[in-house]
């Protein structure tokens, strides 16, 4: 369940940053890092499995460029985009139920 | 010495397809240089900035995993699905042994091997059962795991050379003795007509035997060469790519 969850969250922070714009990979990295006041960051390379099951799923399209030198830049897509909206959704009814929760609990 | 680029050992770990693993690495090297230059812009110091960036973006042994799994071939990522990777070799040996027993019938109906015949019959049924082996072997690496090495492959195209050589061989040996024994028994004039044919099948299906297991063996790596050389090629951009990024060294633009 914890797993499931931070790969959710993990997920919906990447489409998040996409949402601005396309970026790439160490962009979307330092910018969940700076969002989230460093309370998310991705170490040893953990961003991209997520980046990449992402655009399996059609959520984040991926492009390759640059010149001499090949860099990768993800953009959202309209999944990713309703993927987002409908997780946010979910993940805010979610935590509403847990700090009531949590709440009735300080309050006992 | 000429340090290890910082990717050298996700390269080596990475087991995933060659063009896959090139992409990998491409993709993660970009962003830590890029990510490098953007903390040393940030104020940090150059050696830190690239400590920091590699720690960032350098896949550890679990994300390697993650990745392995994602980018296996198709055929591999059902076999884990559901299970049957473990069950792989083994079934590879069934396979195998199935068509050892296959040929083994081919053969005892066609040349009479439990007689006389048997010392080059049987071991030709093992040399196709190592054919098949050996196939099967490189077949799981390239269309389950994804990841067949320069060394192994090679190892496995020679042995495979080696088996097909050893079929013809043991063919042609047969089949030669059984002529020899043809001849001797027409010396000896005791050689009625339907000896005869018995004689002339025995020397076909011997020089038969050895040529379709020279087939198998070969046909059976022939299918397997467009993949092989295409995962040749990317090992070369692999190579290229290292050779083509000097060890790193913190900038000096600060």
């Amino acid at each position: 369940m914890q797993a499931t969850l931070s790969k959710r969250i993990n997920e919906l922070l990447v489409l998040a940053v996409l949402e601005q714009g396309p970026a790439h990979g160490y962009q979307i990295a330092l910018s969940v890092e700076e969002r989230t006041g460093g309370a998310f960051s991705f170490q040893h390379g953990t961003l991209y499995p997520i980046l990449h099951r992402l655009e399996t799923n059609g959520h984040v399209r991926g492009t390759w460029g640059g010149e001499g030198r090949r860099r990768k830049t993800y953009e959202l897509t309209d999944d990713g985009r309703a993927e987002l909206a409908a997780g946010a959704a979910q993940l805010e009814r979610q935590f509403r139920v847990l700090l009531e929760l949590f709440g009735g609990t300080h309050a006992a | 010495m000429r340090p290890e680029h910082p990717l050298a050992d996700v390269e080596r770990s990475l087991a995933v397809p060659p063009r896959r693993r090139l992409d990998v690495l491409e993709e993660v090297d970009a962003d830590a240089e890029a990510l490098q230059a953007e903390l040393e812009r940030r104020g940090y110091g150059p050696a830190q900035a690239r400590r920091a960036a590699l720690r960032r973006v350098v896949p550890g042994t679990e994300t390697l995993a993650q990745l392995e799994a994602q980018h296996a071939p198709p055929l591999g990522r059902w076999a884990r699905g559901t299970g049957w990777i473990d069950r792989a070799e083994r079934l590879g040996i069934f396979v195998a042994t199935g068509l050892a027993g296959a040929v083994a019938c081919i053969t005892i109906l066609g040349t009479g091997a439990l007689g006389s015949a048997a010392v080059l019959a049987w071991p030709q049924v093992i040399v196709v059962a190592l054919l098949a082996a050996n196939w099967s072997r490189a077949a799981k690496r390239l269309w389950i795991d994804g990841d067949l090495r320069p060394e192994l492959r090679r190892r496995l195209w020679e042995r495979q050379i080696g088996l097909i050589v050893l079929a013809v061989a043991l063919g042609a040996l047969g089949a030669a003795r059984e002529v020899w024994g043809a001849f001797g028994a027409l010396e000896a004039e005791a050689f009625a007509p339907p000896a005869m044919w018995d004689a002339v099948g025995r020397i076909v299906s011997f020089a038969a035997l050895g040529l379709s297991a020279a087939i198998f063996g070969l046909f059976g790596w022939l299918a397997l060469t467009p993949r092989l050389i295409d995962d040749e090629t990317m090992e070369h951009r692999i190579s290229a790519f290292f050779a083509s990024r000097l060890p790193p060294t913190p900038s000096r633009r600060r």
